[in-house]
Parts: structure tokens; sequence; C-alpha cells
């Protein structure tokens, strides 16, 4: 008797629990949710955000196991708040929306110049939000550039946003800027946030495309020189300070910008030929070892003296050019050091003169110079920053060529 | 069964049933209603000393075997023939269990024929020995002692006891002998004639290793015992006999090593087999739940095993066998944990292979246990670990699933034992067949009605050909079925479930003791002697016995055991 | 029952899990707030403190070889005040672990099961350790030690797939706040080494008493290490936790740990062993607790107590009403419990205690050297 009494009362406990427990599983559960893959953030009219849900609809598997590309499902609501407009969505969707796969966030221009820190706070706080997932700002609407997306490779839309990154580790294009370091920039004392600058392909002005710039890899979202299937380009930084948008760099310049933060592998200079100046000899440009920053902070001008080591290996070359001659590697290491350390200061004033903002989070390397954090706050670095000086010392070895012929 | 009552049970004081090997004070704990019907039948068998008196004789074994009604005890009456006299005799055993030609030729034949022997007729004593004192003479004489001159003169038998009570007898009869009993004398004798029919032995059914002995145990103990004899070929090998069971007193071989195995150890197992109060043992698997200390998870606390080769190895590690006559299977004791996922395979094997093998199965026992828990849990619970990729995978092949993930995995667990169960127990001609229809309609069909995803079955199958790696069949079960708890937990409350489940569970693991050695030595309490752990070293290496065994001998072979490569010549 | 005697490596692990578990909860949060970028020196000199003053317990101690604090205490002053440490002790333990748990499982609300009410997660957490409590005192040290290792390593693992994140520059200014706060106000980090109140416990229980001293260090070290690889993670990777209150910061962290983009998101494995951990911790205090009670009240077993603990447990955990209350109680009062009753009373009480044998032990020799 008394072991039936309690196998039941066991038995009722188990019950009890799962019952208790079965409101967490109704909306976890994996057949009760939709998975947003991409939010896209627009600003809307009065004040309104116009928010994107991009989702993927299941795969349908043939027998013969080929996969035909999925489509994508996008819905756009009006709302207040962000998560107003989850909520409204919810409804809208009958599933509730998981952000738990949300691979990318794209703002509008138009909003990030406005700030964004309360959406960031918002999604940042929301526990399913990954961390690495990828921060855009758009040059169009970013319902618009999410529509233009459409990758050419891949079936699932969620497999390009995840990979689409990857290239800045050897083009140094287009930095990987995630909500994650977004947000701890944005509070960090130091350092900036930034985010990847995206735009479309169709719209671009034209006659833009002239060798010049191309040689200098002068362009960024909206201004390339690349035509496709996939309406959106993503090259390019967006800068900003504190939550707002104060500008943009481009491709070079991005190349400049991770290799500061060591955050590149290898990236492509053009430099001028100097036996030919009329012609461009590409470099593929590896950093040796960190960059290393000394900042001198005894006035309120900072002066920051940068130093980097750069291994070169030539790409191309004009014809009739000896690349195993010494001193010809020589003049180009030479022609190259003059032409980064353009590239770097021109990059660096840019940032502390136009954009005042420090997203190269040079103001880590001044913390040591005090001791106490109150020091460090009255020093007031993100002020300062835009008075600071430059020195730019570069050093590159051109170790030999790439090439197997001579030209 | 009021309110109070419970409370009471919630709250009050309970004596400590835990059970100890040091200190053996369980003897109380026994006490209960239930051994009462067994105490009733002990308490009629008395011991009844054997009566003088043949007739009586007779009548009490015509009794004691219903033989008017029971058909395969023979009663065979005859006359002894010893130094020209005659005295009446018979003979009881059953049929089917004597050999007919032993009977005849080495006992019925002498006793019955005159021979030589026979023929010798004095009636005189024999004079031992004579001394003279005092002008009288003493003289030793042996009288004439029947029982002796049989025992010496007419029984050409290797195996004849004496027997003076009829429980004796009659256990000799029981187990295939036949008890002599002759006129005036007090006692019987209790002759091995045994001769029944038995498999011989044959390789293993259930523990296949490719290389090593193909040789298992049969039911026959005396055959098992010869078995391990033959394998450890050593005199220091004891092999004591036991009996187990007020009515069907089975026989119950203790081996062990009486110069390796701790002596505390070996005291302990015939503690605990002498203290049984049950009516039959019919079997090994019996015996090993007999003996457990406590079955709190159902944990296997002993690996019985087929194998005389494995015994033999653990005999010489220093443990303790048990042979159940009757079972073809060797009881190890004590066992742990880690015991269970070893195979006698894995010391035939070079070492890599063999770690690697050992590794595979632990992973194999996880798998088990905690496969389809978590992934319940994850698809309930924690999608965020998945890749996208996999997401959608898992999302596609749901979509036109009806049941909740739950449903579908109980769903297809439990038709997965009915199939195992199924093929265990169906006619050996049938058995692909359910193999086949098991596999084809439920793998197959069940995906392509819609009723579960194909990827629930990869899990399934998974873990069910993991539930198959592990070597000992009875562990297995045990992961087989606690998986099931830990699908529920993972479905209550996704990585929290699991995890208090396991928790508890390793706990209970933790808490558990066999023959007073910890369960999960040597990873907890840790053990700092080379002779433990999961891993083999290379053969070379194995210098030492597991220090949890505690054996009377530490080192298993010479610190530099490959001599010939060390040795230096002349 | 026998007593069930552990081992070097089980007491080690044992002093250990008080730090672990406190860390998974929000205790580098509370320092890295209290000393900012001096954090890591402020541990370093307080994990020289908190060595000093083990090594200060364990000589002190020694001279009452196989006691633990109760005996000492009642040597000292008698019954009522052996039962007066005995309770506060029991307090301390219970009540700890309680509202470490409210919290943590608050945080695991938050997390995962937003719609489930707390209470069903506190007595999820409570039935399992009921459960566990009704075996013996070993069952719950042997888990500890499988469980441990693995929490130890999760950690690691934390620290080196985060490493390409960090920004070691964080650490300065290295004073922080200045002098003054990184060094006296920063002492009250030394509750971070809450571990040492099992240390006044341990000695009846030891298989070899004479190892205490090496117990009391490598545990206490270990912890150190411990601490730092966890705050120096957090200091490294966030620039906010020295601005802002997040809970469970560690949990935090292994949320950014990627392996390419398939391993991603790994937080829910690195909860599963800290749940496994969670509940070890739960179990040992517990048991703790009760054997500190059955010593004060000469009881058979501890069978009776094990479901009113379990309830009380509940009970306690369930007294703040929501987690700001709960959280101000583990970043503003525990650390004051811990260094009052860990450092403050357990020392004081040895000092004394030895005092008084010291003085007696004069008496005797007087009175010998008379006689």
């Amino acid at each position: 008797m008394n072991k039936i009494i309690r196998n039941l009362f066991i038995f009722l406990l188990i019950v009890f629990f799962i019952i208790a427990f079965s409101s967490s599983y109704l909306s976890l559960s994996m057949d009760n949710l939709a998975y947003v893959l991409v939010i896209g953030i627009d600003k809307g009219e009065d004040n309104n955000l116009e928010v994107s849900f991009q989702f993927s609809t299941t795969t349908k598997s043939t027998e013969s196991g080929s996969t035909e590309k999925t489509p994508t499902v996008m819905d756009s609501v009006s709302a207040p708040s962000l998560s107003t407009a989850i909520n409204l969505m919810d409804s809208y969707m009958g599933k509730e929306l998981n952000l738990s796969h949300c691979k990318v966030i794209i703002f509008s221009e138009e909003l990030a110049q406005e700030g964004i820190s309360e959406e960031i706070y918002t999604l940042i706080n929301d526990t399913q939000i990954r961390p690495s997932a990828n921060i855009v700002v758009s040059k169009c609407k970013a319902k618009f550039y999410m529509e233009q997306t459409s990758p050419e490779l891949e079936n699932l839309i969620s497999k390009y946003y995840e990979i689409f990154t990857n290239s800045s580790k050897y083009t140094g294009f287009k930095p990987n800027a995630t909500i994650g370091d977004f947000f701890n920039a944005i509070i960090c004392k130091t350092c900036e946030p930034y985010a990847i600058l995206g735009g479309i392909s169709t719209e671009k002005p034209q006659n833009q495309g002239n060798s010049q710039i191309q040689q200098n890899y002068d362009v960024k979202s909206n201004q390339t020189p690349i035509e496709g299937e996939n309406g959106s380009e993503n090259i390019g930084i967006a800068a900003f300070k504190d939550d707002k948008l104060v500008g943009e760099l481009c491709a070079i310049e991005t190349s400049t910008f991770l290799a500061l933060r060591n955050q590149v592998d290898r990236f492509l200079v053009s430099v001028p030929d100097p036996n030919d100046v009329k012609s461009y000899i590409d470099i593929y440009v590896t950093p040796k070892g960190n960059t290393k920053v000394d900042i001198d902070t005894s006035t309120t001008s900072p002066y920051i003296k940068v130093k980097a080591q750069f291994d070169g290996r030539i790409y191309s070359m004009s014809s009739n050019s000896q690349y195993l001659d010494p001193t010809i590697l020589n003049d180009i290491s030479e022609t190259c050091n003059k032409y980064l350390e353009a590239v770097f200061t021109d990059y660096l004033y840019k940032t502390s003169k136009d954009l005042k903002s420090d997203i190269n989070g040079l103001g880590k390397y001044a913390l040591g110079n005090f001791f106490t954090t109150q020091d460090f706050d009255n020093y007031n670095w993100t002020n300062n920053y835009q008075n600071a000086f430059f020195e730019v010392q570069i050093d590159t070895s051109i170790k030999s060529s790439m090439l197997i012929t001579e030209t | 069964m009021n309110l109070k009552n419970i409370f009471q049970k919630l709250f009050t004081y309970e004596p400590p049933v835990e059970y100890n090997f040091s200190l053996p004070e369980g003897t109380q704990n026994t006490e209960s209603n239930d051994n009462q019907a067994v105490d009733s039948v002990s308490d009629t068998e008395e011991t009844i000393n054997i009566f003088p008196s043949l007739n009586v004789n007779l009548e009490y074994m015509k009794t004691k075997y219903n033989l008017l009604i029971n058909s395969d005890v023979i009663l065979r009456q005859f006359t002894i023939n010893a130094r020209g006299k005659q005295y009446n005799a018979f003979l009881v055993y059953i049929d089917g269990m004597v050999d007919s030609e032993i009977m005849d030729k080495f006992v019925l034949e002498p006793l019955m024929l005159r021979n030589k022997s026979n023929l010798y007729e004095g009636t005189q004593s024999k004079v031992i020995s004579e001394a003279v004192a005092n002008n009288i003479t003493v003289r030793k004489v042996k009288k004439f002692d029947l029982s002796n001159y049989l025992m010496g003169c007419l029984m050409p038998q290797n195996a004849v006891k004496e027997a003076t009570d009829f429980d004796t007898v009659a256990n000799g009869i029981n187990s295939g002998n036949c008890a002599l009993f002759v006129d005036t004398l007090s006692l019987a004798f209790d002759i091995e004639v045994k001769g029944f029919k038995q498999r011989s032995v044959n390789s293993p059914n259930n523990e296949i290793v490719i290389k090593g002995p193909h040789e298992a145990f049969v039911e026959n103990i005396r055959t098992n015992t010869s078995l391990i004899r033959r394998i450890v070929n050593n005199e220091n090998l004891v092999i004591e006999n036991l009996e187990v069971g007020k009515i069907t007193k089975t026989k119950c071989a203790i081996c062990y090593m009486k110069n390796i195995t701790n002596s505390d150890l070996v005291n302990e197992v015939k503690y605990r087999l002498n203290n049984l109060e049950i009516d039959s043992l019919l079997s090994a698997g019996e015996l090993e739940q007999l003996l457990v200390e406590s079955n709190a998870l159902g944990i296997p606390e002993m690996i019985s095993t087929e194998r005389p080769d494995k015994t033999a190895k653990y005999l010489l590690k220093g443990r303790v066998i048990v042979i159940v006559n009757g079972t073809p299977y060797g009881i190890i004791m004590p066992a742990i944990l880690i015991d269970f996922l070893t195979s006698p395979e894995d010391s035939n094997l070079k070492v890599n292979f063999a770690n690697f093998l050992r590794m595979l199965r632990f992973l194999a026992a996880f798998i088990t246990l905690l496969l389809p828990g978590l992934y319940v849990a994850i698809t309930s619970f924690h999608q965020e670990i998945l890749p996208t990729g996999l997401l959608y995978s898992i999302l596609s092949s749901r979509e036109n699933v009806p049941f909740p993930i739950i449903v579908e995995i109980l769903l297809m667990e439990i038709s997965f034992e009915l199939i195992r169960e199924a093929g265990l127990r169906v006619p050996s001609a049938i058995g692909p067949t359910i193999g086949i229809v098991g596999a084809l309609v439920l793998g197959q069909a069940a995906v392509s009605a819609g009723i579960v995803s194909p990827i629930l079955i990869i899990i399934v199958a998974m873990t069910g050909i993991a539930s198959f790696a592990i070597p000992d069949f009875s562990f297995g079960f045990h992961l087989r079925y606690f998986r099931f708890a830990f699908v529920l937990l993972g479905f209550m409350a996704g990585f929290l479930g699991i995890a208090l489940g396991l928790f508890v569970y390793i706990s209970f693991v933790c808490s558990l003791r066999s023959f007073g050695v910890s369960y999960t030595t040597p990873f907890a309490p840790t053990t700092e002697s080379k002779g433990n752990g999961y891993l083999l070293n290379p053969i070379w290496k194995r210098e030492y016995r597991p220090s949890y065994i505690a054996s009377k001998k530490e080192k298993n072979q010479a610190k530099i055991s490959m001599k010939w490569k060390y040795h230096k010549k002349p | 029952m026998t007593k069930s005697k552990l081992g070097t490596i089980e007491a080690i692990m044992l002093v250990l899990i008080i730090v672990v578990t406190h860390t998974i909860s929000s205790l580098p949060r509370e320092i890295l707030v209290l000393t900012k970028s001096a954090t890591i020196i402020n541990l370093i000199f307080v994990s020289i403190l908190a060595i000093l003053f083990s090594y200060l317990i364990v000589r002190l101690m020694k001279n009452f070889a196989g006691s633990d604090i109760i005996d000492i205490s009642e040597y000292l002053g008698g019954k009522v005040f052996k039962n007066i440490i005995g309770i506060i002790f029991i307090l301390y333990f219970l009540i700890s672990s309680s509202i470490l748990l409210r919290n943590f499982c608050e945080s695991i609300k938050i997390i995962y099961y937003p719609m489930t009410n707390i209470l069903f997660i506190l007595s999820l957490f409570v039935i399992a350790i009921c459960c566990v409590n009704r075996l013996d005192f070993n069952a719950s040290l042997k888990t500890n030690l499988l469980i441990l290792p693995l929490v130890l390593a999760s950690i690691i693992f934390l620290f080196f797939a985060n490493m390409n994140k960090f920004v070691p520059q964080r650490m300065f200014p290295i004073f922080g706040d200045g002098l003054f706060n990184t060094f006296v106000i920063g002492l009250t980090n030394l509750s971070a080494f809450g571990g040492i109140a099992f240390l006044y416990f341990l000695p009846p229980y030891l298989k070899q008493p004479e190892k205490m001293k090496k117990i009391a260090l490598i545990s206490i070290g270990i912890s150190a290490i411990y601490l730092m690889l966890c705050v120096a993670t957090l200091l490294f990777m966030f620039s906010f936790f020295i601005n802002t209150n997040e809970i469970t910061p560690l949990y935090n962290a292994t949320r950014y740990i990627e392996f390419g983009s398939f391993f991603q998101r790994l937080e829910s494995i690195f909860l599963l062993i800290w749940i496994l951990a969670f509940c070890c911790y739960l179990s040992i205090t517990s048991k703790f607790a009760m054997s500190i009670f059955k010593k004060l009240t000469n009881i058979e077993t501890k069978k009776p107590l094990i479901d009113i603990f379990g309830l009380l447990i509940l009970a306690i955990t369930l007294v703040p009403k929501n987690y700001a209350i709960s959280d101000k109680f583990e970043t503003e009062i525990y650390p004051y419990l811990v260094l009052g009753i860990c450092f403050g009373l357990g020392i004081s009480i040895l000092i004394l205690a030895n005092i008084m044998k010291r003085k007696q032990k004069k008496i005797q020799a007087n009175s010998q050297t008379i006689s």
C-alpha cells in the first residue's frame, strides 16, 4: 500500500513537472518557432521603425537528394520599437519569432545616422541573438538591400550570410563587424563601433569606374564596378561615433583599418611602379607580427606612433621587369613603404579629423600610460583623439614574387 | 493510509539498511514475514540417520522418493556376496542420470558375482599384531568390518563416500549418484556413477571474439571448473563447493587463487553465498541478483561471462569466480564500471587498437544513454546550438510529421525495443525476417508515410547500434533502460533536466559498491596505482594488478618482462 | 554507517567546488566591478592573502588534530558556545547555498525557461538534492571528483577559445580606481575564497590528516588560478563588465565562442556542465550542514534530516521577492558573510582556542612542577 502511494506520488510529480515546464516547452519547441535569418531596420514614418524579417522556408528534399534553391520569405512591419515589431510579427506569422539563428542585422544609413543604440541594446539583451551576428549599414533602405541579396552559390541564404565576411581575411575589403563587438565598442571608452558598409550594385552612379580609382581600390559599396546576380555588395566600413554613423571608409581604408587591428591575413595593394610611373604593381601584403602602436599622452593632443611590418609578394608586374633583381625589389619595397605610409597616415587623419572617431580602438594603447581609471577619464580620450598627430612607419620587405615566369 | 503515516514515513527515523562489507551487521534486516514459508519447509526436514535394518531403510527410501508414482527412480534389490556370506542390499538411483554401463560393470558385478575376494571364507578375525607379555598373548585383532571390506574390496570405484544420514544420500542420488544400502550397516554408500547427457563444450554464442579461444562454459559445473583449471594450470587455484537453495541444493563453485585473491574478499563471497535463505537457485542470473548490495539502478555489479578465458584472466587478477551448476555462465566478482566496457578481445590486440576500441565503447555508452535525450532537449529548448544548416534540415525533415518530437522519439525507441525483443524470442528461422520487417517497415515506410522524420531514424539507429557495441549485455540493457528517463527529462526541462538527471545518476553510480570495491574506481576515488586505469598500458608495462582488488600479490610480471630484449649475452 | 574517509584529491576538489559555483554565478562580476582594471593585480594580492590565511588556519588547527571547528569551539566555550557556532555555520551554509541557487535559477529562467515559474526550477534542483542526499557522503565526494574536472576544463576551454578576442590592454590602467581602492577596498574580494569554510570541517574526514597543509595550499592555489582565468577572460573580452551589470558573466563569455560557422553558441553545453557542478555544491553544502546538525544533536543518522533540509533550502530560496533582492544579497551581504564567518569568526575561535590550550599547558606544567 505504502509503495503504491509512493509510486503514485512520483508519477504525479513527473506529470506535474512536465505540465509546469510545458509552457516553456511550447514556446521554445522547434515546431512552434519561426527562425529569423536577417533583420533589417529602416526608418519609417512618424518616427516609427520599419522592421523587415527574412525567413527561409524549409528545403523540400526530394527522393534523389537534390535540393532546390530555397525561397526566402520577407515580411516587414512598422512599429515604434524593435520589440513591438517582433511582437506584431509574432501574431502575423502565427509562430513565435526566434532570433537565435539571425545572422545579419541591417540598418539603413538614414537610421544609423540618428543613432541605433536602442536597437542594439534590445538585441543584445535578447538571449537568443548570436553575438556573432554581423551588422551591416546599408546605403539604401535595409529592406531593399535584403530584397536584392540573393546568393548565387548557396541554396540557403543563411549559409551565404555565415560566410560572406570570410573574404575579409584575404581581401581586407570588409570588416567582420559583429553585434557583440559593436555593443562592446559602444560602451568601451577607448574605441568606437563600426559596421559593414552595404549597398546595391545596381544603383551605382555612372562614370565612376575609371581605372585610376580602381587601381587605388578607392571603392566602397554602391560604387563598385561589380555586376552580377546578387544585387547587394558589401565593401567598406561604416564608422560610428558612439551610436551614430559618422562616415564611410573605402576598400583600401578598410584594409588599413584591419591591418591596424591585426585582423587581416593579407591584402592587395597597387603600388606605382618605381620605374614606370604610369603603371602599377600589385603586391600582396602580409602583416608580419602585430602592429605596434605607441601613444604619447603628455599633452591633450596625443602623439601616436604606428609601426607596422609587412611582407610583400609581387602579384603582377608590368612587362619587362626583373623581379629577381634585388635592387629592383628594394626599390619596390621603398615605394611600397611610401605608398602604405601615405595610405595609413591619410586614413588615420581621416578618422581623427573627419570622423573624430577612434574606430581603430587605438585608445587601448594609451591605457597603459595611466595609473588609475580616474586619470584616464580625466584625459578624455574620445575628445582628444581628434587632436591626434600620427607618425606612421611602415617596413615592407618584398620577399620575391608569386610569379612563375618573367613577363 | 492516512496522512500521519505518510508523514511518519517521510520524517521518522528508520534503522539504516546500508550494508557494509567490513562490518557485516545486516543479519537483523533479513527478518521479515516473507521467509516464514521457507522456514516451515526447513523445519520439517530433520536429518535422519540411516537405520541398521535394511527393510526400514527400504521403506524409508520408498516413501522419500515416492517410488510408487515416481517413474525414473529405480530401486534395485540384490544380494551381496562377501566372504562367503550373503547380505541383502539395494541400490537406489535415478534412471537417466547414471551411466548404466558403469553401474553394471563396476557396481553390480563386483558386488553380486563371485570373484576372488568374495571366495575368501575366513570367519575368523584377522590378526594384525601379536605381542606376548607375562605369558598372556595380546592379539590385536581386526574384526571383520563389512563396510570397510565393501569399500576396500568390492567397489572398484574412484568416488565412493560413506553417508550416515538420508539427506546426504538423497543429495547424492539427486545429482546422479547411486546409493547402496546393505543390511546390518547403518550407513549407505554414495557411489558416483554419473552419466547423464549433457552439452559438449561449444564455441561461445554471445561473447564472440576474433582473436582468442573459442570455448564456452556448459551447464555442468565440473566441466566448467575443469575448463578453468586447464587454463590456470596451477595448484593455487582453489575451487570450493557450496550448495545453495533448500530444495534444489544447487551446487556452486567458488574459485579463487589462494595466493593472489584477497582472503577477506573470498570470505565475504562465501559469507554471502552461505547466508541465502532461498528454496531454489536456478541460474547464475538469479544468484547475481541475490548477492548485490543495492539494486537502485539495476547496474550489474558482477560480470557474468560464458568464456573460460575471460574468467581465468580475472581470476589471475585476484577476483573471485562463482559458477552455478546448470548455467553456462561464470560470475566474476567484484566488478566495477570499466569492466563492463572491456572485452576479452582487448588484451589480445595491439594496445593502441585496444585503447581505441575502449574509447569507442565509452562513446557508445554515452550515446546509448544520452543521445535521444539530448536530441529531444536540443530540439525542444536549445535550437541555437544547432548550426543553421542542420536546423533547417531537421525542420524540413519534420515538415510532414504530425507528432511532437517526444511522441515521435518514444514511438521509434519503443518499436526498436520491440523489434529487438521479438528478434530474440522468435524461432531462429524467422529471426532474419524480423530484422527485415523491422528495418524496412519501420525505417523506410514510416519515413515515407510521414510518421517520423528521417533524422530521428538516424538518432534511434545510432542509439541502437551504440547499445550493441557495449560488450556486456546487462550493462547495455541498463543503459537502454535509462535512456528513456533521459528522454523524459530532456523533454521536461531540456538541458536542465538532463543535467539534474545526470547528476543523480552519477551520484547513484558513485554510491555503488561491489563487494567493497567502489564502483567508479579508478576515477573516483582516484587511485595512484599503475595497475588501474581504463586504458591499457603496453603489455610489457602491465606490471601491477589493479590495486582496488587488494590482491595479495601486487605485481603481475617483472619490471622487465621481455627479458630477451635486455638480456645481455655473456 | 562508517565514517567515510576522503583522500587528498577529493578534499582539494571539495574546497574548489565553492569557488567554482560562485564564479559561475556572479562572483567575477562583483570582483570586476569592485576593482575595475586593477582586478588582476588585486587578485594576485588577495590570493596571496588567502593562501596565508589558509596556512594560518592549518597551523592553528594542528594543535587540535582530528577535530573540526565545532569540537574546538566546544573546547573553548562549552556546549552552549558549540551550539551557537554550529548553528551559525549551518545557517551560513544553508543561506549562502540557497541564495546562490536562487540567483542561478533566475538566470536559467531568463535564459531558457521564460514561461516557467521559478518555483518549479528551484524544486527540480531540490528534488535532485534530496535524492542524492540519501546516499552517503562519499558518493557526493566521488561525484564531485568526477564532475569538477569537467568544469575546470570548461573554464580553461572558455579561456583559450576566446583568446582571439582578448584585448590584453584592458588590464590598464593598472591601478584601476587607485591604490586605496585596489588594496584596501579590494580586500572584500577575499570573499571569493569562500571554500576556506570547508577547511574548518575537513580534519575529521581526512584519510591522511597530516596532508591538511598540502590540501589547503593546493586548493587555495588552484582556486586562485581558476579565478584568475575567469576574471581574465571577462576583463580582456568585454569592456562592459566594468560599467554594467550582467547576469552570469561567464555564460555571456561562452556565447562568443565560435569555431567556424558550425560550432557556435555552445553555451548550453557549458550550462549543462555548470548545472552539474551546481548540484554538487548544493548537495555537499547541505550534507555538511546536516552533519553539523547531527553533531550538535547527536542523532543517529542523517536520514530524517534529508527532506527537512531540502525543504528548508527551498523555503530560503523563495524568501527573496525578486531577482534584485537575491542579487543584492549575493553581491552586498554574502562577501561580508564570508569575511565575517570564514575569516573573522573561524580564525578568532582558532586563535582563542590556541591561547587557551597554551595556558592550560602552562598550568599543567606548573602543577606538575609543584607536585
